[in-house]
């Protein structure tokens, strides 16, 4: 069965197809994460999202350079579009 | 010269002062030389670099044959000035002299030495950190600049000269006097040699013109062996004093053409031969060069003798006689000049400008590259978007556009908005264009595609977008078609065994859109459906629709063994949202047979959907209890239940209403058997799905009347498959009867909760939306109920109503209850009458 689904797959962007309507993970650049519904992407992993959370996460540094306990400031949006070149991984989330 | 030279430069300022007398003018020349001399000596330093060159070109335009071989370069340095005649070439000189005569003076003519000392020195030194700093080239001109007039004059002859530089550099500087002078140059330039041996000549000349008259002969013949032109021109020089000079400007300005017919006489020959040979050599771009570097070498008495030498070959390589210009031609020229400058400059008003014809060019450039050969699916979304638009629009009272632009055989744009003229402002001719384009490339595209199959490896490692060389990157991606099927109809039908594991959610997923491709493309078949006349063209288009339908339906693996796994095959395509919305669209396309068989799949593997078998849990009390992954999960849930609500039920409902009573009772017995009846009652989907059945088949019985819809079943139900639907009720009924009051989620949620959620959640805390949900959510049951009321028998009814009558009396109260908001109590009152009035009761009845 294996075989027989892969033989349809000639492209990595064709896994991504496969969470077209799903939820979805993205790393993005800058320290940002996001999850959203999955609506269209394309070549260039220009996403738009649907329900997306964004995350960014944060590590500061005290006045004498110890680093505190990370941290991360989230934000909904209903609808969002995330531009191909901050994108470093795509990935279903984990159920 | 001077004068002419005093005329073009200082022309404003000099006006006043030639009326008033020769010596005023002379001055008014000096100062102008000065002005001039610093171009002159500019040109000297720079000539000095160049001398070499100069002394070269020099010798060899001694040489006899030169005027053939510099009438080649010529062209190539000048361009094309047009069709010049020899009688053009002679007048020319000439004319050029005039304009010239003030290089001439400064460094050749012997005033020219007193004037260009006096000019030389004072601007030299000012002048040479600008030649030295800079090429000739570059120092010149910018020397050039700082002169008023007398760059300006070197600019319009060199303009003459090379035609289309001159005009570029400055077409309009002539002035009128000069700007004849100008035009007559540029004619005879043609032939190389002459314009050169006018720049020489023309500084020479002016003053020589004078100096020649009188002087020439005189040189000739002590020259006699070295050539009448090379010692004209360095004789003029020498010859001519500072009075003959001061004189020949006072006649120069005043009478500025005499000069020039006395000139034509002598100094044309001498300059023309000795020029032109030197200047082709040279070639286009050092030719200011060499002028400037011949001028001086000109005002030195030395060098002139020398070059006596060769200049007399000049002479007689230039046997015709000068000719003045005739006013006719020199205007003849002056208007093709002006002709020539001023569509120019039209021209050049527009550069960096597209015009109309451009901006369609780059047009169809970018809608070729839109073409495809299936635009509805290339661009679904545009179409179903303007699908809306235009349903909207139309609503609205305007006409439909097409959805589609063909641009050829087979490709087409799909256009988005419902603007039928969407491509108006180009017009049908650019579209005309286009569509030709296109077709070439698509011809183009398909000569090559047999020949290119290492495109196959293109996007093994992803989307390979940038072409090189080897492999330009197709202006038109053409679908090849030869894609295989994934695979065999049904692979994963294709293992025997009885039973296995059930589709990894990857599996899923791939069907899935191995699915909505199909249906995609079947979709888009019935879109083009033949014309109803064509009969054996809508024959093999319904074969060729109903093989398409015969693949979605072994994709959708509803003809798998029921057991086959768990969950089934189906209900795994069902699972996923995607897979959800998929279904009503599906449904349209399959025959009705095959839906039935559908939903008694369904209906009997209906514990295994997810919606059902991980139904939403009961809401809590307090949402701060759950986890982050509890929440998302219990969305996510609800999500899915709403979702299957919404895409599956009315599907469900369709078929359902298709069906006679037999089928009915035939579905319901499935679910009585197979599974547990109410747990699947406990969830919205399984409430959603009984209240269905029951209804409709309450509807069969009840409703003998012909329906006008469906007259096929517009018979009364056979008595046998009413007495099958009653035993299959009762059965349903008795198993269902003891859960009853565990169906509504009210319940559910008092039950589940626990601590002091359990109070909360009787109470009012929750928040008044929630709770007008959770009763619309009531509804749903006590709809099920009232189904299951109108379809019970009189002994079923009573214990129907007591099975529920705690939950009524409750409700009732609940609703009674003052804290109760006046929503939420005129929902519960509407909900539990929903159920009496099924049994002809009003809960007004209950104390």
């Amino acid at each position: 069965m294996d075989d027989a689904t892969n033989t349809g797959i000639s492209e990595p962007l064709d896994l991504v197809k496969l969470s077209l309507g799903e939820r979805v993970f993205i790393k993005l650049r800058g320290d940002r994460t996001v999850t959203g519904v999955l609506h269209a992407y394309d070549a260039h992993m220009n996403v738009v999202l649907s329900q997306v959370e964004e995350t960014i996460h944060f590590v500061d540094v005290t006045e004498e350079g110890n680093p505190l306990p990370p941290r991360a400031e989230r934000r909904n949006v209903e609808m969002l579009f995330v531009r191909g070149d901050g994108v470093i991984l795509i990935s279903p989330t984990q159920q | 010269m001077s004068g002419f030279f005093g005329f073009d430069a200082a022309l404003p300022e000099r006006r006043p002062g030639q009326p008033g007398g020769g010596g005023e003018s002379a001055r008014h020349q000096f100062s102008g030389f000065q002005a001039s001399n610093t171009d002159e000596t500019f040109a000297l330093s720079g000539a000095g670099e160049e001398e070499d060159l100069a002394v070269y070109t020099w010798g060899e335009g001694m040489g006899g044959g030169l005027l053939e071989g510099g009438d080649e370069l010529n062209d190539e340095t000048f361009g094309d000035v047009g069709e010049i005649s020899n009688t053009f070439q002679f007048s020319s000189q000439p004319a050029q002299q005039p304009a010239k005569p003030s290089y001439g003076h400064n460094q050749s003519t012997g005033r020219g030495p007193i004037a260009s000392t006096q000019s030389r020195y004072k601007p030299k030194v000012a002048a040479d950190p600008f030649a030295f700093s800079e090429d000739d080239f570059y120092s010149r001109p910018a020397a050039k600049k700082p002169a008023a007039k007398g760059p300006s004059r070197p600019k319009a002859q060199t303009a003459q000269s090379g035609s289309v530089e001159g005009l570029w550099n400055k077409p309009a500087l002539p002035s009128p006097a000069w700007g004849t002078a100008p035009s007559s140059m540029s004619k005879p330039t043609p032939p190389p040699a002459a314009s050169y041996s006018a720049y020489p000549s023309a500084p020479s000349g002016p003053p020589g013109h004078i100096k020649t008259l009188e002087e020439i002969e005189a040189e000739m013949s002590q020259l006699d062996v070295t050539g009448p032109s090379a010692k004209s021109l360095t004789g003029q020089p020498k010859v001519l004093s500072l009075e003959e000079i001061e004189k020949q400007m006072m006649e120069s300005m005043e009478p500025p053409r005499q000069p020039t017919p006395q000139q034509y006489v002598a100094p044309p020959r001498e300059a023309t031969p000795t020029t032109v040979p030197g200047l082709p050599g040279s070639g286009y771009g050092t030719q200011k060069a060499l002028l400037d570097s011949m001028f001086p070498e000109l005002g030195q008495g030395s060098i002139p003798t020398q070059r006596a030498g060769p200049f007399p070959p000049g002479p007689e390589g230039v046997p015709p006689p000068p000719s003045g210009p005739s006013p006719d031609e020199i205007a003849r020229m002056e208007a093709i000049h002006n002709r020539i400058s001023a569509k120019i400059e039209s021209m050049a008003q527009h550069n960096n400008l597209m015009g109309s014809s451009d901006k369609d060019f780059i047009t169809r450039i970018q809608l070729s590259q839109l073409a495809t050969a299936d635009p509805y699916t290339s661009d679904f979304y545009a179409q179903v978007f303007s699908a809306l638009k235009r349903s909207r629009i139309a609503a609205e009272g305007q006409g439909e556009g097409p959805t589609v632009v063909p641009v050829a055989a087979g490709l087409g744009l799909g256009v988005g908005g419902p603007v039928g003229n969407r491509f108006g402002k180009m017009g049908s001719n650019t579209m005309q264009k286009l569509s030709t384009q296109v077709k070439k490339l698509v011809e183009n595209r398909a000569q090559h595609q047999k020949v290119m199959n290492t495109a196959a490896l293109q996007g093994a490692l992803g989307r390979v977008t940038r072409g090189n060389a080897a492999a330009p990157r197709p202006v038109l991606a053409i679908p090849t078609s030869n894609k295989p099927e994934h695979r065999a109809a049904s692979h994963l039908n294709e293992q025997t065994g009885i039973h296995r594991a059930a589709l990894t959610r990857k599996q899923i997923m791939f069907a899935l859109e191995e699915l909505y491709d199909a249906v995609l493309e079947l979709e888009q078949m019935r879109r083009e459906a033949p014309p109803p006349t064509a009969m054996e063209e809508i024959e093999v288009w319904h074969a060729r629709c109903q093989a398409r339908v015969d693949n979605i339906w072994r994709r959708l693996m509803v003809m798998e063994p029921l057991d086959v796994s768990n969950p089934h095959p189906f209900i795994s395509l069902l699972n996923p949202i995607k897979g959800q919305r998929l279904f009503p669209r599906l449904l349209r396309h399959l025959p009705h047979n095959q839906s039935i068989t559908m939903l008694s799949l369904l209906i009997a593997t209906y514990p295994q959907l997810d919606v059902v078998a991980r139904a939403p849990p009961p809401p809590v009390a307090d949402a701060s209890l759950l986890t982050k992954a509890d929440r998302l999960d219990r969305a996510k849930r609800e999500a899915e239940t709403d979702n299957f609500l919404h895409c599956i039920i009315p599907g469900v409902d369709m078929i359902i209403n298709r069906c006679g009573l037999g089928l009915v009772a035939g579905m319901l017995a499935i679910s009585a058997q197979r599974s547990e009846v109410w747990k699947v009652a406990s969830t919205r989907p399984g409430v959603a799905l009984y209240t269905a059945l029951l209804s409709k088949a309450q509807s069969l019985i009840r409703a003998p009347a012909p329906d006008p819809l469906n007259p096929q079943q517009s018979h009364s139900p056979d008595p046998a498959e009413i007495d099958q639907w009653s035993k299959t009720f009762t059965y349903f009924l008795h198993v269902l009867l003891p859960h009853l009051p565990e169906l509504f989620p009210s319940s559910v949620a008092q039950k589940a909760a626990f601590g002091p959620g359990a109070y909360l959640l009787g109470g009012d805390s929750i928040g008044e939306r929630e709770a007008v949900e959770m009763e619309r959510r009531e509804a749903e049951v006590w709809g099920f109920a009232a189904a299951l009321a109108v379809n019970a028998a009189e002994e079923e009814q009573t214990s129907l109503v007591a099975a529920l009558r705690e939950k009524i009396l409750h409700t009732v109260q609940a609703a009674r209850n003052p804290a109760t908001g006046p929503i939420r109590s005129e929902i519960k009152l509407r909900n539990v009458n929903m159920f009496l009035n099924g049994l002809g009761l009003d809960a007004a009845m209950i104390e």
